[in-house]
């Protein structure tokens, strides 16, 4: 038997073997976003260096790329959330008929696959003509991020106090009136968090985003393959896919608390 | 209890109405060029269930089947229980929990077809920091030649991307335990086994049945992820379910490309079915448990 006193030291040592493994490939890319890897511009191979950096500030294309992610993204946000708010109340608060069988059917489109959808999508989307812009994306998009934030969304409200809701109803709240003035307020935690994993979702996926945008509007992911070719400066491209985790990564510290707390299924 | 009220229909509407734009109708469309020949979108000739009798009868689909099967079951006994037990390591007050969580965190914002890339930098001989150390200790820097080491390679990329979805799952269900149970636990002496077989695992259950949900199919449908590796080889022993649909969109093939996708969704299907039966055995209380 392992002694009471041996586990928080093994606890500790798991948890800093994963970090290091979590980190190591992060190491990777920041070491070679700072190095050379074509000889150019009076540099040798392998020299540490800013040029990387500078390349892609001067680059138009890959500042569009990054207007186009974050435009997307929020455009998908404000879709997204005003959609699952409703809906998020209806499952975490009201029973109907079949709403078992609607919260699995929504969980269901979560886990179909995106390759198995691309092509009638394309399809649709040509005849809509949103083909090669951000809000094709964008509400591509909602066909995973609006599960997950019913779901997110659903355990938050589910854990105000029904008590609350007795109490507004009492003072002669209406139903919307309710949600705005006194569910929102304290599910605000959850709202940012639901915002943020719709965020993450959006930024790194790349199955709609590649046929979706053939000619325009292309997002961060679609620049960095057009990266790749005969002469790959990888250096560059590890300094983008850097760039481009700022923004998340910044999120990321700011949700950090409050990161665990959205996913709750079943009895609350 | 909930207050019974059908006009909870009236909120989940908009949330209906736009699913139904982007996933029902898309599903209609691709149940529907099943069961075509198509030419042109505007010239196709209905031939029955000719695709789907193709697809099952060729070996290699059922190969790619077979691996996809296999690769999520290594996906799943790896990171459901390092999952877990990493959740149960996250120590214990908000900046130490937090600051863990967010660095976990990080491999899930890099672009999907980036994480390849990044990789194979990594294990590059040369300037990778995995490559060169490894090659000090002279191991085959040619891991493309084997299909067990380039299985490893897959398995740890996945690993290294998306364990941390799990632990930030079971990790949301851990805190929903109330001290007191921790301090009951104490004071009848209970090992930590103990603590987490009749406390913990209780309170883990559901999110876990929904991290393994996620988690099979993300893996079962891995594409973008897998195929810039190895290109499905060596002697396309890594060639997984999705890399195979992927090509053959590539081809615009529709026809038989929507009866695989159709498949594909058949299998999601029946998986999530699965899924809710397992839901709500859990939910219905067992007697002589309060």
């Amino acid at each position: 038997m392992i002694p009471r006193r041996a586990w928080p030291v093994i606890k500790l040592a798991l948890l800093g073997a994963f970090i290091l493994f979590t980190t190591l490939p992060l190491v990777q890319m920041t070491v070679l976003s700072f190095t050379a890897t074509l000889a150019q511009d009076g540099l040798s191979l392998g020299e540490t260096t800013l040029r990387n950096y500078r390349a892609i500030w001067s680059d138009p294309s890959l500042r569009a790329a990054f207007g186009n992610s974050v435009a997307y993204v929020l455009i998908n946000i404000a879709i997204t959330i005003p959609v699952a708010l409703p809906a998020a109340f209806a499952f975490a608060r009201l029973s109907f008929l079949g709403d078992k069988h609607l919260f699995f059917s929504f969980i269901a489109f979560r886990i179909t696959p995106p390759v198995v959808l691309t092509l009638p999508i394309f399809q649709l989307f040509s005849v809509l003509g949103i083909v090669n812009s951000v809000t094709g994306i964008a509400l591509a998009h909602c066909l995973f991020n609006l599960p997950v934030s019913i779901w997110i969304l659903q355990g938050f409200i589910a854990a105000v106090p029904r008590e609350m809701d007795e109490t507004a109803f009492l003072d002669g709240y209406s139903r919307p009136r309710y949600i705005w003035k006194i569910l929102l307020p304290q599910i605000a935690p959850g709202i940012a968090v639901t915002a943020f994993f719709c965020f993450m979702f959006s930024w790194v996926e790349v199955v709609f985003a590649r046929i979706l945008t053939t000619t325009n509007g292309k997002p961060i992911s679609m620049a960095l393959s057009a990266m790749f070719g005969f002469q790959t400066d990888i250096g560059m491209v590890m300094a983008f896919t850097l760039t481009s985790m700022l923004p998340g990564a910044l999120l990321l510290f700011a949700m950090r608390n409050h990161l665990s707390r959205g996913f709750k299924v079943g009895r609350v | 209890m909930k207050q019974q009220d059908p006009r909870g229909w009236l909120f989940v509407a908009p949330a209906c109405l736009l699913l139904g734009v982007v996933g029902l109708i898309p599903l209609v469309t691709v149940i529907n060029y099943s069961f075509f020949e198509i030419f042109t979108l505007q010239s196709r000739f209905w031939i029955g269930t000719e695709w789907f009798r193709d697809l099952i009868t060729a070996p290699r689909f059922w190969a790619s089947f077979g691996r996809s099967v296999l690769f999520s079951t290594f996906v799943l006994c790896i990171q459901i229980p390092l999952g877990i037990a990493l959740a149960l390591c996250i120590p214990r007050g908000r900046i130490w929990a937090g600051a863990a969580l967010a660095v976990l965190s990080l491999p899930l914002l890099v672009p999907w077809n980036m994480i390849p890339a990044l990789w194979l930098s990594l294990m590059n001989g040369d300037t990778g920091i995995l490559g060169q150390w490894l090659a000090g200790y002279g191991w085959p820097a040619a891991w493309k030649d084997s299909a067990v080491l380039t299985w490893v390679v897959i398995l740890a990329m996945d690993t290294w991307h998306w364990t941390s979805l799990v632990v930030i799952l079971a990790y949301s269900a851990l805190t929903t335990i109330p001290d007191p149970l921790y301090q009951a636990a104490a004071i009848d002496g209970a090992r930590p086994w103990q603590v987490f077989r009749h406390i913990q695992l209780p309170r883990l259950q559901h999110v876990l049945l929904m991290a393994v949900l996620l988690r099979f199919m993300d893996s079962f449908m891995i594409y973008t992820e897998a195929f810039p590796i190895n290109a499905g080889g060596p002697a396309e022993t890594s060639l997984f379910l999705a890399v195979d649909l992927g090509e053959e969109i590539k081809a615009f093939n529709y026809g038989p490309s929507a009866a695989r996708s159709v498949l594909y969704f058949l299998i999601v299907l029946s998986v999530a079915w699965v899924f809710t039966k397992v839901q709500a055995k859990l939910d219905d209380p067992k007697p002589g448990v309060p």
